[in-house]
């Protein structure tokens, strides 16, 4: 399967409502696939139904199909921040038994319109209801936890986290879709940046923005061809997993995609993490096999993942700096590698780049999508 | 303590209660962690909705099983203490146990927190939930069926014989309670194990004088140990509807309104004192709050279970947590927060602002409430007419309702309705003008038809035989339906 168009709006805190921010991106993906809509024979769509937001549009499949007037098989997969590489892997398992030559896979979210605490309520749900959300574990705390534990066990260190975070800003700063975008962060306001949920601090966390992504997946042959797709889902609350510093869901979904895409880690030559909080940036690195347990932090500390290193990571920004529109999180990931693929990404253009990762989690390690893509032509 | 769900035959293990393996069918066994460790502490400072006191820690426990859970609390902790359930040190403890999903466990938790209190094989218990009106438990101030099914299989684990239970309440006045006790779902948990359901208002009766007031208390509940079961919700007259409240309705009907008119927060304690043996569980499961029962209210999802011998410490106790105003109860003296002995959960950790109660908060900008203190009769009435009538608009009418409404507040009201047998009977000697009374012998159906005249009407509209037989026609309709 192949990308043949991908478009995203960008993220931020616009005002505009979901059914405009998915007509912008759908319209970019459309353009750059140089179909139009009467070519799509289906979609599948992510989207969180935020209920803060205002829209109360709870039949998020049939308001598409309002908005692009046409009727066609229209699915859609919620699956927390995970959405959009849930939606994608839908996609990729649709065709399989379907005589479908273009679908349309649109992730997006408005989750900015209400107060900071109702917004924090709204995400907080993606947590285990009983014992976590009574118990004030919300994501900052449930990825502290973790992290501590990381910490603990491998000896990474807060210094190590604030260099994630510093990297991925200086990657958003060339970004035009990102969030930070031409807004410089330095590594000292990082490090005195006010602690959220300890060890973990503001900069350690993603920052939640509204958008939309959208991509073309087609039979027809382009520039960019999926050659693994993957999910996998562990249990909701970390605390219930025999390990806390490896997530299953990801260790398993990037088996599979490797092996669908007959390569290993070391051919991967750059990757979209789901770097919601750095500390997830860490143990992915090892969790995807870019480096043994324990290692990430060495990956780290010697720019091993940055813009100009061996294998950069989150060029676009990451969730970190880029943001992240939950749903729209995992299709912007896929729309920042097939620009990096295509050479079109612009002063944060990475050289020869053959083959890409994308790696978009749900929860703390509850949904993982891991999706490979190589340069086709 | 840690509870896991875990399959005698597979051993896969859950953190939710399963009966039956869905793996190889086995038997599930409830797996009890009591020897916690912290590995693990995080010090939040992002205040959200449910958690909006910070900083705060989210420790991270492990039990001897190797099961591990998240526990929030105020408290400093290093990694590697033990962490160590404290129990109570004094009778007027609160115990306030968080329901993992498992009311039974909850409730047998916030028992073993407490001291001084033991059941007897050959106790005799009354259960007095709260019951209220005829509407599902989390409608309305109606005690969670699936509490009361907990609190039964826990008494019966203490070895008391169904036959020594009865589970007894009183609707509000002008209400059904077998019907409420039916819709609500209680006395279905009641047929389930074989155990009485009586209907307080229909006796027998104690006539007592306590501190000067005459009372005609249910016989049983001096007879008996009572389970004081209410649901903790807020309340426009008294703050919260809780454990003293739900304690009024053990008197007969006459003796309630009597306590209203002669002002509740008076006559109330003076009842207490004739009950002796009280144990609160109070159910908070879901809770509730605004100005409920039924269309304004709203369940509050607290997951909590709250026990203690002392009903005072235990409202005080959950008005500092849901941050509701609290009545203060004459002769009772005021009680210092410093000075409630909380354990299980701190309140400080559980701090969750309710929405309050207010009458006027009654989905109609139009309809403006003066309270005189009234009765649950009065209340219900109240509360029947602008629940139905949700949404109305129409010129401003201020109703009136309770013994204890001052001239003063009535004067420069155009259209007053005085509504409610105390109200009538007290406001009967002054001078005060009314667009009209509505008596509690009024047809329900008239009332509402009346009420709604006198919204969209001008002038002093009144019941017509037209609204009298529309009012016969909606009865007839109701049965048929």
């Amino acid at each position: 399967m192949f990308i043949k168009g991908v478009g995203m709006t960008k993220f931020g805190i616009q005002e505009d409502p979901s059914v405009q921010l998915v007509y912008e991106a759908a319209t970019e993906a459309l353009d750059d696939s140089d179909i139009s809509m009467n070519d799509v024979d289906a979609i599948v769509l992510s989207n969180m139904d935020i209920r803060s937001n205002g829209e109360r549009q709870r039949h998020s499949a049939s308001m598409i199909s309002s908005l692009f007037q046409k009727k066609m098989p229209i699915i859609a997969v919620p699956a927390g921040c995970a959405g959009g590489g849930t939606a994608l892997w839908t996609a990729m398992n649709f065709y399989k038994n379907s005589s479908y030559k273009n679908m349309l896979v649109i992730g997006f979210e408005r989750p900015i319109a209400n107060t900071s605490k109702r917004v924090t309520d709204e995400i907080l749900m993606g947590g285990e209801r009983i014992y976590e959300q009574t118990e004030g574990l919300n994501f900052p705390a449930q990825n502290a936890l973790v992290a501590q534990q990381y910490m603990l066990k491998y000896g990474a260190t807060m210094d190590d986290l604030a260099l994630v975070a510093f990297k991925n800003h200086k990657n958003a700063f060339l970004n035009p879709k990102a969030r930070f975008y031409k807004k410089k962060v330095t590594l000292e306001e990082i490090k005195n940046s006010p602690i959220y949920a300890s060890p973990l601090r503001l900069f350690d966390c993603s920052i939640t923005c509204n958008g939309a992504a959208a991509l073309v997946l087609s039979k027809e042959e382009s520039d960019v061809e999926v050659i693994g797709s993957a999910q996998e889902s562990d249990f909701l609350a970390p605390f219930e997993r025999e390990d806390l510093t490896s997530w299953h869901s990801t260790v398993k979904s990037a088996e599979e995609a490797y092996k669908q895409a007959n390569i290993t880690p070391n051919d991967i030559d750059i990757a979209e993490i789901h770097d919601a909080f750095t500390s997830v940036e860490l143990i992915s690195y090892e969790d995807l096999g870019f480096c043994g347990k324990g290692e990430g932090k060495e990956l780290i500390r010697k720019g091993y993942t940055n813009l100009d290193g061996k294998m950069p990571v989150n060029t676009s920004g990451g969730l970190k700096a880029k943001g992240h529109p939950i749903s729209a999180t995992g299709i912007s990931q896929i729309y920042e590698l097939t620009k990096q693929i295509r050479k079109q990404a612009g002063d944060r253009q990475v050289s020869n780049v053959n083959y890409a990762l994308a790696q978009n989690i749900g929860g703390a390690g509850s949904t993982v999508t891991v999706h490979i893509l190589k340069k086709a032509k | 303590m840690i509870i896991r769900w875990v399959c005698e035959t597979c051993n896969k293990r859950w953190i939710y209660p399963i009966e039956k393996c869905i793996y190889c069918k086995g038997v599930i066994t409830k797996q009890k962690g009591t020897k916690l460790k912290v590995i693990g502490i995080t010090k939040v400072n992002i205040p959200s909705p449910m958690h909006p006191i910070v900083p705060y820690n989210v420790l991270l426990l492990q039990d001897e099983h190797g099961n591990r859970l998240p526990k929030k609390t105020m408290n400093d902790y290093n990694i590697g203490e033990d962490y160590i359930e404290k129990i109570a040190k004094t009778n007027d403890a609160v115990a306030i146990v968080k329901v993992k999903y498992d009311i039974y466990e909850a409730i047998k938790e916030a028992i073993g927190l407490l001291k001084g209190f033991e059941f007897d094989s050959k106790d005799k218990i009354l259960i007095k939930p709260s019951i209220v009106t005829a509407a599902y438990s989390y409608q309305a101030v109606n005690t969670n069926p699936d509490f009361i099914d907990a609190l039964i299989r826990v008494l019966f684990d203490f070895g008391i014989k169904k036959e020594n239970i009865i589970v007894a309440e009183q609707a509000l006045i002008g209400s059904d309670s077998k019907d409420a006790a039916s819709k609500a779902g209680n006395l279905d948990i009641c047929k389930k194990y074989g155990i009485e359901f009586m209907d307080i208002s229909k006796g027998p009766f104690k006539e007592m004088e306590i501190d000067d007031y005459k009372f005609n208390v249910f016989k049983e509940a001096l007879n008996r140990k009572i389970i004081n079961c209410p649901i903790m919700k807020s309340n426009f007259q008294l703050g919260i509807s809780g454990a003293v409240e739900n304690l009024s309705r053990l008197v007969d009907e006459q003796t309630q309104r009597n306590m209203y008119f002669d002002d509740i927060t008076i006559t109330l304690p003076k009842l207490v004192k004739s009950l002796e043996n009280i144990f609160t569980i109070a159910d908070a499961t879901n809770g509730m709050q605004a100005q409920g029962p039924l269309a304004l209210g709203e369940p509050a999802f607290l997951n909590l279970v709250l026990a203690g011998k002392n009903i005072y410490n235990l409202d005080t106790t959950f008005s500092e947590i849901t941050m509701l105003p609290l009545t203060r109860w004459i002769g009772i003296p005021a009680i210092e927060k410093k000075n409630l002995e909380v354990i299980g959960n701190s309140m400080e950790s559980l701090k969750y602002p309710l929405k309050q109660a207010n009458p006027n908060d009654n989905g109609h900008p139009d309809i403006k409430i003066i309270d005189g203190k009234a009765c649950p009769a009065c209340l219900n009435i109240m509360n029947n007419i602008t629940t139905r009538l949700v949404g109305l608009r129409g010129d401003e009418i201020t109703i009136a309702i309770g013994a204890h409404i001052k001239e003063s507040e009535l004067s420069n009201k155009d259209r007053l309705v005085i509504l409610g047998d105390c109200a009538i009977k007290s406001l009967a000697k002054t001078n005060i003008a009314s667009a009209a009374k509505i008596d509690e012998k009024t047809d329900s159906v008239e009332q509402v038809l009346l009420m709604k005249k006198l919204l969209t009407t001008k002038g002093t509209p009144k019941i017509t035989p037209v609204d009298k037989v529309k009012s016969k026609m909606k009865k007839l309709l109701s049965k048929v339906m």
